[in-house]
């Protein structure tokens, strides 16, 4: 449900500040429909927009994908649909809706059936974790990031389904890689995400975002802290690795495992995939601009939120309407706006990994995880924590 | 730790009960469990991204282990030497340049010259040898960059594939120009070559090797230099001395173990002499500088390297041409005085042999081809046992087989 | 080196190599693409090109030197002479087997089958590839009238040999002037 937020769901709330389609529905519910009826709907309209949101961050990362692999290649990537391309991952989608779904004669059924869906599911709750703006999200979660990170390891399970119930050795590889890939690296990152929890005293993503206002909005937890960049970079490094993305896509890796556990799925199943790697990245990536860069914040945001509060009238169901100002439709669009921003450098930077470095061999790949990230990034929570108690015991008050 | 039967140990997986720890040479103890698992066959290929064609290893593994790995080769088996008992002298010149596809130039070159050295008299005129020598040399350069890129595709880096193909593109383009086919070229025939060089042809090759000498460095940064790529392919398929010297390997993958030996220096054919007594280039040799010596970083540096000495060659090349007749005296029939004769050239996979035998008729009695692939493929078997599958990749993608080549 | 610096040594080298690639694809990524939209532009192709023969049928004598030098026999023709000029049925070029080697444009006396520019050769069947290459089936006006010419000649010195006279050159200058005009 978009926009929930501190006030009870019951009471009517103005717009941005409360549970705008439950209201919607509430006021127009006639005696007979019951109030449970009503929630369940809403919550339906919400998983809706979760996975509206999900297909479209897949479609546009998609289009991003080819087109920064084809420029880093000194090519074009697509051209023909649409401007350059952009509604090629519509194409696609069409295509692979058409396509025929086929499910191998010794395949698992049941299994080969249910994985996609487990993975995309897993991601979907994890979506509903996150905060588009101070006052749109899904669900308010105080332990958000916790949440987050355990929802997405679940996809984990999915793809080493996929890779059992393909019944292929080369699925099986790819599953197995994936699974022991995601245990080693799933320590470092929560470690080196313990780096800006510390600084920021909080799990929820918005509380954090909102810790980094200062400055004009450039009070980032990356300035705050001399081992937050070194924290990033653990954690980004960790995310590539759970995102299965190169240097570390080891479980789909081509030249190896021809498609990893990806090999014998097809048509819309095979897409399911794809949309949970996309979302998956997109999804770190927001997290990391919670925690690494600001949130919300940013020059543009704060400048929005120092205006002159304004609001207008909307009649009795709907209430009052905050123009400009904090807490305002504005400022709340101007927080969306830098968030999908942010998240998008991400993808783009792990897109701009994936095309210049070559893969990690599979014992490298653990050597990493268990020698350099983990012990590298505990140094860096002791050397952060360190600083923030020094900070406090000479400066006063945190950094 | 239980025992299992023994008659279910398979392979060579290493396995020993917790008690027996072996010591390392370090001191260090290493422990295995005793849980002895069934090896699993695992067909790569024919029809597999790695192995550059439709070449079938037969793996053995042990979870990520290989315990036996056997190439099997024949799928693109085309007869080439029995059509060259078959057609003219000349008529079989097309089927050269399929053997390997990468390198066409080179293997006309070899035909070319094996067939010459029957026909005594013949006197190819410098300015063939020359261009010869420039595509030759320019070919070298466009098979050892689709070396280069696949082998990045191998390991899993996909751009330095299309920095590679765009160099070549342009090398391929001067093929075009000066005989019309841009992959079996047909370009270099017996006493001399086809075509002589269109006008400003030689300008543009001097552009190329400008161009390429700057690109080349990047090639070098992006790939050769990478962490990763260091440490996905040194200390990975060790070829001793011994062992490459043993298994007959030519090429980079003798050079990349260290063995210092070209046929274009030791054995000079053309004009090669001339131009090494000149100094224009030197021979690679690995020195083992990022692992051990003979390890694949070393034959894709071999091969990396060698780039940049043909450009040199081809510098000098056009540096020295004159203008000239571009074909000795052939007659229009063909007839090739009895007698056999062997010619090995160096391929930029190796040496690259035709044995030749005539009877004195339009048609060979006996063309035998010693295809450097083929030898050199055969080493991928020693080395993979008791790698990763990665590693058996990389393993794979350093000995740089052309199929077309290993099967004929 | 000790465990200590080798193990920061490579830390370092991993990122320092991470980011020297970086920035080589990224110095890419801002540049304009090589790439050439190919059905919307297309490379010169080089008169030299190994494409589609075509062939000079008002030259070619039929001499099948062409077929003979073709590794794979892929040309084949047939022809009817009439005396000297000849009435073309088929001149056809396998493009199923050949490769493109060009060895049958050199042996050829009249200099009149050649390799020209045209690659793209696209077909939904097999048999489209065995491709005419003539341009006009039967005879050339010309040559229909050189053959006329000559018959008549001939009728008229068999005519003459009967009537025990020779024959004077006037009317095959009629004839040269008829064909130039
Ligand atoms: S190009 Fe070669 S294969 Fe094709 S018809 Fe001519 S000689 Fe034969
Ligand atoms: S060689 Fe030339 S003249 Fe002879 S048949 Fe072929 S095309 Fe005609």
């Amino acid at each position: 449900m978009l926009a929930v937020t501190e006030t009870p769901l019951a009471a009517p709330a103005p717009v941005g500040d409360g549970n705008l389609v439950l209201d919607l529905l509430t006021g127009l519910r006639p005696e007979s429909v019951p109030l449970w009826a009503v929630m369940a709907t809403s919550a339906l309209i919400a998983v809706g927009l979760a996975v509206a949101l999900i297909s479209l961050i897949a479609m546009f990362s998609t289009w991003m994908e080819r087109k920064v692999a084809g420029h880093i290649q000194c090519r074009y990537g697509p051209m023909h649909v649409g401007w350059h391309g952009w509604l090629q991952p519509i194409a696609d989608g069409v295509k692979l809706l058409l396509k025929e779904d086929i499910i191998p004669k010794g395949a698992d059924k049941v299994l080969f059936v249910l994985s996609p869906a487990i993975v995309l599911a897993s991601l979907l709750g994890a979506m509903a974790a996150l905060a588009l703006s101070p006052n749109f999200f899904f669900a308010d979660i105080d332990l958000g990031v916790f949440f987050i990170l355990a929802m997405t390891s679940t996809t984990t399970i999915g793809v080493v389904m996929a890779g059992w119930a393909s019944n292929s050795k080369w699925s099986l590889y790819g599953s197995m890689r994936e699974a022991a890939q995601v245990i080693a690296y799933e320590v470092p990152l929560g470690i080196s995400l313990m780096v800006p929890l510390i600084v920021a005293g909080t799990f929820n993503l918005r509380e954090a975002s909102a810790a980094q206002g200062g400055w004009y909005g450039m009070h980032w937890f990356v300035f705050q802290n001399p081992f937050m960049l070194p924290a990033f970079l653990l954690f980004f490094t960790a995310v590539l690795a759970e995102t299965k993305r190169a240097p570390f896509d080891l479980p789909e890796s081509e030249s190896e495992l021809v498609s990893g556990f990806l090999t014998e799925y097809s048509g819309i199943r095979w897409s399911f995939f794809f949309m949970e790697e996309y979302a998956a990245m997109f999804l770190y990536s927001a997290v990391g601009a919670f925690f690494f860069f600001g949130g919300f914040e940013s020059p543009f945001t704060w400048a929005v939120a120092q205006m002159a509060p304004h609001t207008i009238d909307l009649g009795e169901t709907i209430g009052t309407l905050k123009l400009l100002g904090e807490g305002s439709l504005l400022h709340n669009l101007v927080a969306v706006a830098t968030i999908v921003v942010k998240a998008f450098a991400g993808v783009f930077l792990m897109m701009w990994v994936r095309w210049s470095l070559p893969r990690i061999r599979i014992d490298q790949v653990m050597t990493l995880g268990y020698k350099y990230l983990t012990p590298l990034s505990m140094v860096c929570v002791l050397g952060a924590a360190l600083f923030e108690l020094a900070w406090i015991r000479f400066f006063g008050g945190a950094s | 730790m239980a025992q299992t039967a023994p008659d279910s140990k398979q392979g060579a997986s290493p396995s020993m009960s917790l008690d027996e720890a072996r010591v390392l040479p370090s001191g260090e103890r290493e422990f295995m469990l005793d849980v002895r698992t069934q090896d699993m066959e695992l067909n790569m290929g024919p029809q597999h991204p790695a192995t550059h064609g439709v070449m079938r290893i037969l793996l053995r593994v042990d979870g990520e282990i290989v315990t036996g790995a056997q190439p099997h080769l024949g799928y693109l088996h085309r007869c080439a030497e029995k059509i060259g008992e078959n057609v003219e002298w000349l008529q079989y010149l097309p089927y050269t340049d399929r053997y390997d596809y990468l390198s066409s130039m080179n293997n006309n070159l070899g035909y070319s010259m094996a067939v010459e050295a029957l026909m005594t008299g013949l006197e190819i005129p410098r300015r063939a040898q020359m261009l010869r020598i420039i595509c030759a040399e320019l070919n070298r350069i466009g098979s050892h960059l689709i070396a280069y890129g696949t082998y990045g595709l191998d390991i899993g880096a996909f751009t330095p594939f299309f920095y590679a193909f765009r160099e070549r593109e342009w090398m391929m383009a001067l093929f075009e120009k000066i005989c019309g086919a841009r992959l079996t070229y047909s370009y270099i025939r017996i006493g001399g070559v086809f075509n002589d060089a269109p006008p400003g042809w030689l300008g543009e090759v001097e552009r190329f090797c400008d161009v390429f000498e700057q690109k080349w460095v990047e090639y070098y940064d992006l790939l050769m230099e990478n962490h990763i790529f260091v440490k996905r392919t040194a200390d990975v398929g060790v070829i001793s001395r011994e062992m490459a010297l043993d298994f007959g390997l030519t090429g980079p993958m003798l050079r990349g173990s260290g063995v210092d030996w070209d046929l274009r220096r030791d054995m000079p054919y053309s004009l090669y002499g001339e131009i090494w007594k000149d100094g224009a280039f030197k021979i690679p040799v690995a020195r083992g500088e990022k692992g051990s010596l003979g390890d694949c970083w070393d034959r894709t540096w071999v091969r990396v390297m060698e780039m940049m000495e043909s450009i040199k060659i081809v510098r000098w090349c056009l540096a020295h041409i004159e203008p000239g007749p571009i074909i000795g005296d052939v007659p229009k029939v063909l007839r090739v005085p009895t007698g056999e004769a062997y010619v090995g050239i160096e391929n930029p996979r190796g040496e690259l042999g035709h044995y030749v035998v005539s009877d004195g008729g339009k048609v060979a009695i006996r063309v035998r081809v010693r295809g450097p692939s083929f030898v050199n493929v055969a080493v991928t078997e020693a080395l993979m046992t008791g790698t990763l599958l990665s590693d058996a990749v990389a393993i794979v993608g350093s000995t740089d087989v052309v199929i077309g080549e290993t099967d004929r | 080196m000790n465990a200590t610096a080798k193990y920061a040594k490579n830390v370092w080298d991993g990122l320092k190599s991470s980011l020297v690639g970086m920035q080589i694809t990224g110095k890419y990524l801002l540049q304009k693409p090589i790439t050439v939209q190919y059905p919307l532009e297309r490379l010169p192709i080089p008169n030299r090109y190994r494409g589609i023969h075509y062939l000079e049928q008002e030259k070619c004598i039929n001499c099948l030197a062409c077929a003979r030098a073709c590794p794979i026999d892929c040309i084949e023709m047939d022809a009817v002479r009439h005396g000297k000029e000849l009435e073309w049925v088929s001149f056809t070029l396998d493009y199923q087997k050949c490769m493109f080697c060009e060895l049958c444009v050199y042996p050829c006396p009249k200099d009149c089958i050649h390799m020209g520019t045209e690659f793209a050769f696209v077909s939904y069947d097999r048999s489209e590839f065995k491709h005419d290459l003539l341009s006009f089936k039967g005879m050339a006006r010309e040559a229909k009238i050189r053959m006329l010419e000559a018959e008549e000649k001939k009728k008229r010195k068999e005519a003459a040999k009967a009537a025990g006279q020779e024959v004077a050159d006037e009317p095959e200058s009629d004839a040269d002037a008829e064909a130039e005009s």
